[in-house]
């Protein structure tokens, strides 16, 4: 009985999920039978209800994205839940199977986490914008997909809150709540809440103890408070009628004017949710422009990263096997025009292909500037120091793997800008600088690279102070001048700070230091521009993707090995008079007026090499963690790009290997990790 | 050279013995050995395989697999047996085993040459005998008589266990 009520109400509710894309018939259909059904059992609240909310569905195209109707679907399922309560189950009600189901909520993490970044996104746009209804639109549409999910898993706490915003989103949808800072900041913390419910249910997907679901109850509690004092603000009045404020289900003035619509007489029924009469005319039609941006939002499907890494490894296979055929000396005996036209033609295609399946790995660096976005504002309210953010370039494509690593750096240089470079307030008018200060992130193409730039426009680096803090550690010699980009690089120095006091934001000296190494790891580098007085730059190139590296291929014996190219400096063969040796192990070789390492690659690698005699091999300069050696290898192959692989498990971690690459013969060429090969130098 | 025989799933009936069914055959010297033929995923030709440092001496390094990389086991290295240059005969088995963390993981074992394919009953299957210290029994399933010879049965996932490796490699460093 009970589950046949819950089955329906459920049926109803899923159509408000799936908006844009519900119909009236399925829901019509279950309320109907609910009618009928509650009339036959005397229960005439619910007949009530479901005969309203039927009837305010078939008078309004746009229903599923009314709030009121959904909550009316709730109050339905509440009444229902008190009137059934007999014949429910005396251990309460039956465990949840859908949310066992870790497809279920999988799907339901990442869906509600795409929602979570749109509505910060659109969040920080309206804080910026307060008059901008679409984006409005936008998060409340959120928040209510979220809701209609976490409801149909029964994850109680997701949903009541994310109804309780949806509650107070709806108010300002209608004008009766302003949209003020504060309104912004408790939305806010409901997305940082849903957030951490995210990662505590994945956390319990992957089978660690699920900890209970954090008390939100505090949260919802300031939530409707936002909602108490819009009714108590000089709105455009909306009569609550009188039936309205008598049905106490859940008592709160918030009930009053949002629940509304359901128990409200039909004839106040149109008030709500629609532009009030009484709202100003400068509200657009709701409706109209979010169905347009729906449609013309590209479409997207979700792919199993397996299934696309093994996509490249076929496609790398493809043009492999296809520059085989190309190169076959049988064919190019033949002299044949049409031959060569179509295997040009093959080519052309395999490198389209190619192409496409390197973009699939590829997302707008849009993503990562918008959780930047989050923390200017947080910070500079903190702070005290007004900030406007500016972004450029936010669609253009980085390897999603380089988004994800690089959100910790760009989050230590924001707060690395806002703590030590944008001045005080009182500070910037002194300097005749506007109150507000200004950050700005830029992303662009720059040669096979992605540059990415964080601007400010405060006090710039202090070399000064930089140098005798420097100094004060031992990291520069007395005496010794260094160049501004030496000097700017000490900022990396691991416990290198030049704060006077360590604040819950900076100071500690850790930040920068995690910075240069994280960039070091995605294979790129980063620069530091600084004028006194106008501001910093700090300028991040980076690789496209970490799934493909520059490689010189080197030859020793009979092996071949990549040395990824953003590493090498120089090659050429060595002279006898360049070399030494110290206490008849270490060589050394003179390269420019410098003294450098020799490391014999066939040494460290075992392999039988077509000369010992160094005049003989090849040198090649390379420069890793700041230290140059030379490495000592037979001879030069050539230039490729090689997509990185891993050599499996159980061959992770090998000292000097970084990985493997399919080599254009169809061999396997190791990558060389040349801080491994260094490494290993130095202690033998 | 190259022969896929994965569709070959041991169709036999399992009921009277988990150790019945088809087995890949192939020799090491005078040895025959016996694998699951559901375990293998293809045979192949012997070819270049690069050679990794620092890996033990029975790794004989990493080979292109259709795109992926994968390492190669020398099996008679492994099993302590002389080693001997690689005929037309010595082939690549590529086979699919158990890794860490229930994945799986493929891996080339380097054998003299593979004879055929064995439909072995429960009553072909004998328990590994007790030979007392000293012989190594955890990597063998069994051993099957058949027309007079004995066939070693290997359980390949003891066998070749990426924890094998991982701890050579460590002992190594």
């Amino acid at each position: 009985m009970r589950r046949e009520w819950e089955a329906r109400i459920d049926s109803v509710a899923a159509q408000f999920v799936l908006g844009e894309a519900a119909t009236v018939a399925p829901a019509a259909e279950a309320l109907a039978w609910m009618r009928q059904e509650a009339g036959r059992e005397g229960w005439e609240e619910i007949a009530r209800l479901a005969a309203r909310i039927a009837e305010r569905m078939a008078s309004s195209p746009q229903w599923h994205t009314e709030g009121a109707l959904a909550e009316g679907l709730d109050k339905l399922r509440r009444a229902v839940e008190a009137a059934t309560a007999g014949d429910a189950p005396a251990a309460g009600k039956p465990p949840n199977e859908l949310a066992q189901d870790p497809g279920l909520v999988g799907d339901f993490i990442l869906e509600t986490r795409e929602h979570l970044i749109s509505i910060e996104n659109d969040l920080l746009t309206l804080d910026r914008e307060p008059s901008q209804p679409e984006a409005l639109h936008s998060i409340f549409r959120s928040f209510h997909t979220v809701k209609g999910l976490a409801g149909f898993l029964e994850f109680d706490a997701v949903r009541s809150l994310a109804h309780e915003v949806e509650t107070i989103l709806d108010l300002a949808r209608n004008q009766q709540l302003a949209i003020t800072a504060t309104v912004i900041d408790v939305v806010l913390e409901s997305a940082d809440y849903l957030k951490q419910e995210m990662n505590r249910l994945e956390a319990g997907l992957a089978g660690a103890a699920a900890g209970e679901a954090a008390a939100v109850d505090a949260l919802i509690v300031r939530v409707q408070s936002l909602n108490r004092t819009s009714v108590a603000a000089p709105q455009p009045v909306l009569a609550a009628p009188p039936e309205a404020v008598t049905d106490a289900v859940t008592g709160t003035a918030t009930e009053a004017v949002t629940g509304a619509v359901p128990e409200a007489a039909p004839a106040a029924a149109p008030a709500t949710p629609e532009p009030s009469p009484a709202a100003p005319g400068a509200q657009p039609p709701a409706a109209a422009p979010a169905a347009v941006q729906a449609s013309a939002e590209k479409f997207s499907v979700r792919v199993d990263t397996q299934k696309l890494d093994h996509l490249l490894d076929m496609v790398g296979e493809m043009v492999i096997a296809q520059s085989m055929v190309r190169q076959d000396p049988e064919l190019a005996g033949l002299r044949s025009p049409r031959v060569t036209r179509n295997l040009t033609q093959l080519s052309r295609v395999t490198d389209e292909v190619q192409k496409t399946a390197m973009a699939m790995r590829m997302m707008p660096v849009g993503q990562l500037f918008h959780r930047v976005a989050r923390l200017v504002r947080d910070l500079s309210r903190k702070m005290n120091k007004p900030a406007g953010l500016e972004l450029s370039g936010e669609d253009t494509q980085i390897d999603k793997t380089i988004v994800e690593e690089l959100a910790d750096p760009m989050m230590h240089m924001v707060r690395n800008s806002l703590d030590h470079g944008i001045e005080p307030v009182a500070a910037r008018l002194a300097a005749g600088k506007s109150e507000s200060a200004r950050i700005s992130l830029r992303a662009t193409h720059q040669a096979g690279h992605i540059l990415i730039e964080i601007e400010d426009d405060g006090r710039g680096l202090d070399r000064d102070k930089i140098l005798a803090k420097a100094r004060g550690r031992g990291l520069v010699g007395e005496g010794h001048t260094p160049s501004d980009n030496e000097v700017y690089n000490l900022i990396f120095e691991p416990g290198f700070s030049t704060a006077a006091a360590v604040t819950d934001v900076s100071g500690r000296g850790v930040g920068m230091d995690v910075v240069r190494r994280q960039v070091a790891k995605l294979r790129g580098r980063i620069d530091i521009h600084s004028e006194p007085g106008k501001g910093t730059v700090f300028q991040l190139k980076l690789p496209l993707t970490l799934a493909i590296i520059d490689g010189l291929v080197v030859g020793v014996g009979g092996e071949r090995y990549i040395v990824p190219i953003f590493a090498v400096q120089e090659m050429f063969r060595p002279t006898p008079g360049m070399l030494s040796s110290v206490k008849g192990q270490g060589e050394m070789a003179m390269v420019r007026n410098r003294l450098l390492p020799v490391v014999r690659l066939h040494n460290r690698f075992s392999v039988t090499p077509r000369t010992q005699e160094a005049s003989e091999s090849l040198f090649v300069v390379a420069e890793t963690g700041g230290r140059r050696f030379c490495l000592m290898v037979d001879e030069f192959i050539g230039k490729q790009e090689v997509v990185i692989k891993s050599l499996g498990e159980g061959m992770k971690n090998i000292p000097g290997v970084a990985g493997g690459a399919i080599l254009g013969d169809g061999r396997v060429g190791l990558i060389l990790d040349l801080e491994g090969v260094y490494g290993e130098h130095t202690l033998a | 050279m190259t022969a896929t025989v994965s569709d070959n799933k041991a169709t036999a009936g399992q009921a009277t013995d988990h150790r019945s069914g088809k087995y890949l055959a192939f020799h090491l010297g005078n040895e025959e050995f016996g694998i699951q033929v559901m375990k293998v995923r293809e045979i192949m030709g012997v070819q270049d395989i690069t050679a990794v440092p620092h890996t033990p001496h029975h790794t004989k390094g990493v080979i292109n697999l259709r795109g992926k990389v994968i390492p190669v086991i020398d099996l008679r290295v492994k099993f302590g047996l002389e080693e001997v240059p690689y005929t037309q005969r010595t082939c690549i088995i590529v086979v699919q085993v158990k890794g860490d963390h229930a994945s799986t993981l493929q891996m080339g074992i380097v054998v003299d040459g593979v004879s055929e394919v064995l439909n072995l009953t429960a009553a072909d299957v004998e328990d590994t005998p007790d030979f007392g210290t000293g012989v190594e029994t955890r990597g063998l399933l069994g051993m099957a008589k058949l027309k007079g010879k004995v066939k070693i049965l290997l359980d390949i996932d003891h066998v070749l266990t990426a924890h094998d490796l991982t701890s050579l490699q460590e002992a190594l460093r």
